[in-house]
């Protein structure tokens, strides 16, 4: 009886101190969700009003149709989302084939060679993003280095038409998003288990073998969150397109920043487009997590 | 695996082939601010002229003082921020704690285009002009997420038995957090810090939405001059630029070591 008394009043205590300790971190909270709210949230409660109202040729009306659903269901866009998700697709899987040897290499090297080696795939990304970009069009350009070089060696004979092509597009696409793929990559080969490899190669695997049978599986999840990733922030490109691609093709970033920053502007189609691109991106990251969580599971229960 | 074999050559072909990809933009920036040409082909002979240039130019000054001051006060309101969210994040049983970690990672992997299309227009229906004010704002969105996850990333790894040893030898909790548990925290808080500062001067997409005309940060100003042609200056500026970030870098490793010590 008193000792249970006792338990009561001490878990009145508790609970009194579990309470002063939630209201505390709401208090400590508070600050930066209300910011992320305001500025995170409500931004795309903007977004939908926005897709709802008439256009004008310099802001909108508020008038609401569904005018720029009806423009945007009549097909004028699926060629820039379909570049898009092309031009990410693209970009990620060039990423994988370059980032997975230099993640696999930077992995296996010895602990003083891997800092290393990681400060020299950052350090490039220390300098600013559009001057990178800048770089690349003297290089590429048409009477830029790469074609002298080319030219000089005797390997072709007229400069190659690179720049202002899809192809300068994906390049710089790649040298933008290679070290968001080789970071995860590198940090789960890292923490492989690499007797199993030497297992299934002293069992008689050739080399080749050992590895699609073996590495690539257990790598799997890098590959995963590498390709998250690149092809997210990939499918909503605008700087690099602008600045390496041409007018024929237009990805959908382009697109959404011309109707909010061209006349005639048109903000609720911009809108709209943003808001479809969020629902791809939701989509997309919703399957992948479910693909990969059920794999997971299966490989549980084949464990078992 | 054996040294020499057909792997590891490979992968060591694929780095290498790798480092020239990522290297090379740099290189050539560097060697050409100092081309005697007006057109960014051929050497014709080194030149300071470019630099000089640079200082006398008015428009990048000002770029420039834009880009300092939105960056230390983006930084500054960001690990502010920051570092309450994570002390808040650190009570698993807060039940405003799913809520704010979604606000904090969903920013993460959203393309900054669309982080750039609804801040523009949140800014258009509340009628405030674009400029330092929406820039900054901006800028604090972003950083906000990244300062959030740095510094709460230092506190999971924390050693708690320092602040029970201090609690135990009766001190109030106010003493034991400023005495204890945030000198324990700084590391994460510069780190946090120094993050925030390199995001905010690198961005161009969401500034590009949230300047307006006439507040030009030093992206901006250098996409402008890329469109306009004017790129002489470029090469000097952005070699500066590599500069200043390989600096901000180093002087970092030294801060770190100094308060790791």
């Amino acid at each position: 009886m008193n000792n249970s008394r006792h338990r009561n009043t001490f878990s009145q205590l508790e609970i009194r101190q579990v309470k002063k300790r939630n209201l505390q971190s709401w208090f400590l909270s508070m600050p930066s969700l209300i910011w992320l709210t305001a500025f995170f949230a409500v931004p795309y409660l903007i977004v939908i009003i926005y897709s709802l109202l008439v256009s004008d040729i310099y802001e909108v009306k508020f008038l609401f149709t569904l005018g720029a659903y009806r423009e945007i269901l009549s097909g004028a866009y699926f060629k820039p989302f379909f570049l898009s998700f092309r031009l990410a697709l693209i970009t990620t899987l060039f990423c994988i084939i370059l980032g997975y040897p230099v993640a696999y290499l930077i992995a296996r090297s010895s602990e003083k060679w891997k800092n290393i080696l990681l400060v020299l795939i950052i350090i490039p990304f220390w300098t600013n993003f559009i001057i990178r970009i800048f770089s690349w069009r003297i290089f590429l350009s048409t009477n830029g280095m790469l074609n002298e070089a080319l030219l000089s060696m005797g390997l072709i004979n007229q400069p190659l038409e690179i720049i202002r092509t899809d192809w300068a597009v994906i390049i710089v696409m790649v040298y933008v998003y290679l070290p968001y793929m080789i970071l995860p990559l590198y940090s789960v080969i890292e923490k492989l288990d690499f007797t199993l490899l030497d297992a299934a190669m002293d069992l008689g695997a050739s080399e080749r073998k050992a590895f699609f049978k073996v590495t690539l599986p257990l790598s799997r999840e890098g590959i995963f969150a590498g390709s998250i990733l690149v092809f997210i922030p990939a499918l909503g490109a605008y700087i690099i397109p602008q600045l390496m691609g041409n007018q024929n093709s237009l990805y959908i970033g382009q697109i959404i920043t011309y109707k909010i920053k061209n006349i005639p502007r048109n903000w609720p189609v911009a809108s709209a487009l943003s808001l479809i691109m969020l629902i791809i991106i939701a989509v997309i990251l919703l399957t992948g997590f479910s693909i990969y969580q059920k794999r997971k599971f299966r490989r549980m229960d084949e464990a078992r | 695996m054996k040294p020499g074999s057909l792997y590891r050559r490979l992968n060591l072909s694929a780095f290498t082939l790798v480092m020239i990809f990522l290297y090379i933009p740099i290189l050539i920036l560097i060697i050409f601010s100092f081309n005697n040409s007006k057109i960014v082909a051929g050497w014709k002979g080194f030149t300071l002229k470019y630099y000089l240039l640079l200082f006398q130019n008015e428009q990048i000054k000002l770029a420039f003082q834009h880009t300092v001051m939105i960056a230390l006060t983006s930084t500054l309101v960001s690990t502010i921020l920051g570092v309450l969210a994570a002390l808040g994040l650190e009570n698993k049983r807060f039940k405003g704690r799913k809520v704010l970690r979604a606000l904090v990672y969903v920013p993460l992997i959203m393309p900054d285009i669309l982080m750039g299309v609804s801040l523009a227009l949140l800014f258009n229906f509340l009628r405030v002009g674009t400029g330092m004010l929406t820039v900054f704002i901006a800028h604090v969105t972003f950083c906000l997420s990244y300062t959030v996850i740095v510094i709460q990333s230092r506190l999971e790894g924390f050693d708690y038995s320092l602040v029970e040893a201090a609690m135990d030898l009766g001190a109030k909790p106010w003493l034991i957090f400023w005495k204890v548990k945030f000198p324990l925290m700084v590391p994460g808080i510069v780190a946090a810090a120094l993050l925030a500062f390199t995001l905010s001067i690198d961005d161009f997409i969401i500034t590009f939405f949230t300047s307006g005309r006439g507040f030009d940060t030093l992206p901006i100003y250098v996409e402008g001059a890329i469109r306009r042609g004017t790129i002489t200056t470029i090469n000097a500026l952005s070699t500066l630029m590599v500069g200043f970030t390989l600096l901000l870098v180093i002087t970092t490793k030294r801060i770190r070591k100094l308060l790791l010590n």
